[in-house]
């Protein structure tokens, strides 16, 4: 079953993101703020954690790549990005407490530094020359609190999605 | 995985680094050009992100109208009394439009700078991370799209075509940071001043425009509007109103900042304006090899 739906979870939440990204920059009290949907590579961490490492590596370099060609046009940034991640989140994983809420706390961390090292990167080749203050107000914590928001909604969606697919993980992992 | 790092899995991350490094310099060289790999996953996800966007943007509508609802006793009053003064501008315009249309067929001008073939297009998505203002729409070369064509919504102009492929383009927005990015512009006054709007002040999100002749003066509350003198874009697309005049950083020239008319935030329906006049190969930049040498 899986085996379906995940790639179609990450299909849908692909194509999901870039129509939140219609609703950003809200504007509130008159200064902006920039959201930025991280919905899929939120599901893959996921992924990683409960169910297996090299799923979500497939699915994040095919989706990195797909994401590159369509929306960014430089080829390798988050087809690098979304399987580094997981990479990392799965390292980490086996040194703290397995249970949801490490886990939402650990994806959040990992989007955390994501977004840092993309600013550092565009700022490198001069895509943005915001400083580091109006980045962290204006798009850092908005874009972390929304996604907090996602992860909380259906971060638990995700898990027993993955949990009940194989019955010796569920034993394995506590909700908290 | 034993240990984080074997001897052959940092070997084989070593590869990956240096072909990550390769990829994202290749491709950072000619982000103009698509490719045909490239251009084929562009179809495909922008067909399928086209049926995603649909249902969106018929929820947001639902909103907008409800939105709206709520508003309209207060915009209603405010309409009417607009009205009257409309009636008086109306006769106006026509008096004016057949006169210039007389004085056009006396003077042997067919063809018109303002003349453009509009193509209606549907934004299917906005570049999610966000760092480039970028949005793509569903119509491409196949409806007649090309390279450096003017977009705009009913409030004015939005942006312009980067990269099109038969049946998705994507528009960069004048809101971008890119440097290369230029708009020959100019201010309705009595005389028309020219000038090239190159930049955005992303803190006060207003528009520069820049290489003003010192000498002219300039008001608070101009328009400005799209020259076509850049030779892609058509001339009277509505891009702002000044707000402020200062001096540039050199002091030659002076610099404006200026206000965009449209709404930047719910795209939704636009319109590429494809300019009736023969287009210019180029950018809008509207350089002449004079200003080249000055700056």
């Amino acid at each position: 079953m899986i085996r379906f739906l995940v790639p179609i979870v990450c299909l849908v939440l692909f194509f999901v993101e870039p129509i939140f990204g219609l609703f950003s920059p809200l504007s509130i009290d008159g200064s902006l703020y920039y959201v930025v949907p991280r919905f899929l590579i939120l599901f893959l961490i996921f992924l990683t954690l409960f169910y297996e490492l090299r799923h979500a590596l497939f699915y994040g370099l095919f989706f990195g790549l797909l994401y590159d060609v369509f929306y960014i046009d430089i080829i390798g940034l988050y087809s690098f990005l979304y399987p580094a991640v997981c990479l990392i989140a799965a390292y980490f994983f086996k040194k703290i407490p397995q249970n949801l809420l490490s886990a939402t706390l650990l994806a959040l961390g990992l989007l955390l530094a994501m977004e840092v090292a993309l600013y550092l990167f565009f700022q490198l080749i001069g895509l943005t020359d915001a400083p580091a203050g109006t980045f962290l107000a204006s798009r850092l914590w908005p874009t972390l609190i929304a996604n907090a928001l996602y992860l909380g909604l259906l971060g638990w969606v995700f898990r027993s999605m993955m949990v009940t697919q194989d019955p010796q993980r569920g034993t394995k992992f506590g909700l908290y | 995985m034993p240990q984080f790092l074997s001897n052959k899995r940092l070997i084989l991350l070593l590869i990956g680094v240096i072909l990550l490094v390769a990829l994202i310099s290749l491709t950072l060289r000619d982000r103009g050009q698509v490719s045909l790999p490239e251009q084929i996953v562009k179809e495909a996800v922008g067909a399928g992100q086209s049926v995603f966007s649909r249902p969106a943007h018929f929820v947001t509508g639902v909103f907008d109208n409800i939105d709206s609802l709520i508003n309209t006793f207060e915009e209603n009053r405010l309409l009417k009394a607009r009205l009257e003064e409309f009636a008086g501008v109306q006769a106006e315009v026509t008096d004016l439009r057949s006169e210039n249309e007389e004085l056009k067929e006396l003077v042997g001008k067919e063809e018109d700078l303002r003349e453009f073939n509009p193509i209606q297009a549907v934004v299917i998505a906005r570049n999610p991370d966000q760092w480039e203002e970028k949005i793509i729409l569903n119509r491409g070369t196949n409806h007649g799209v090309k390279e450096n064509m003017a977009v705009m919504t009913a409030g004015g102009l939005i942006g312009k075509v980067t990269i099109v492929t038969p049946t998705t383009s994507t528009v960069e927005l004048v809101t971008t940071q890119n440097p290369n990015y230029r708009v020959s512009a100019m201010v309705l006054g009595e005389d028309d001043v020219f000038g090239l709007i190159e930049g955005y002040d992303a803190e006060r999100r207003e528009l520069l425009l820049k290489r003003i002749d010192f000498s002219v003066e300039l008001k608070e509350g101009d328009q400005v509007v799209s020259s076509g003198l850049g030779g892609i874009f058509p001339k009277g697309i509505v891009i702002g109103e000044i707000t402020e005049v200062t001096i540039d950083e050199f002091g030659l020239t002076k610099l404006a900042y200026v206000k965009p008319a449209a709404d930047f935030s719910m795209l939704n329906h636009v319109v590429i304006a494809d300019r009736l006049m023969p287009e210019v190969d180029g950018e809008d930049n509207g350089m002449t090899e004079e200003e080249e040498e000055e700056s």
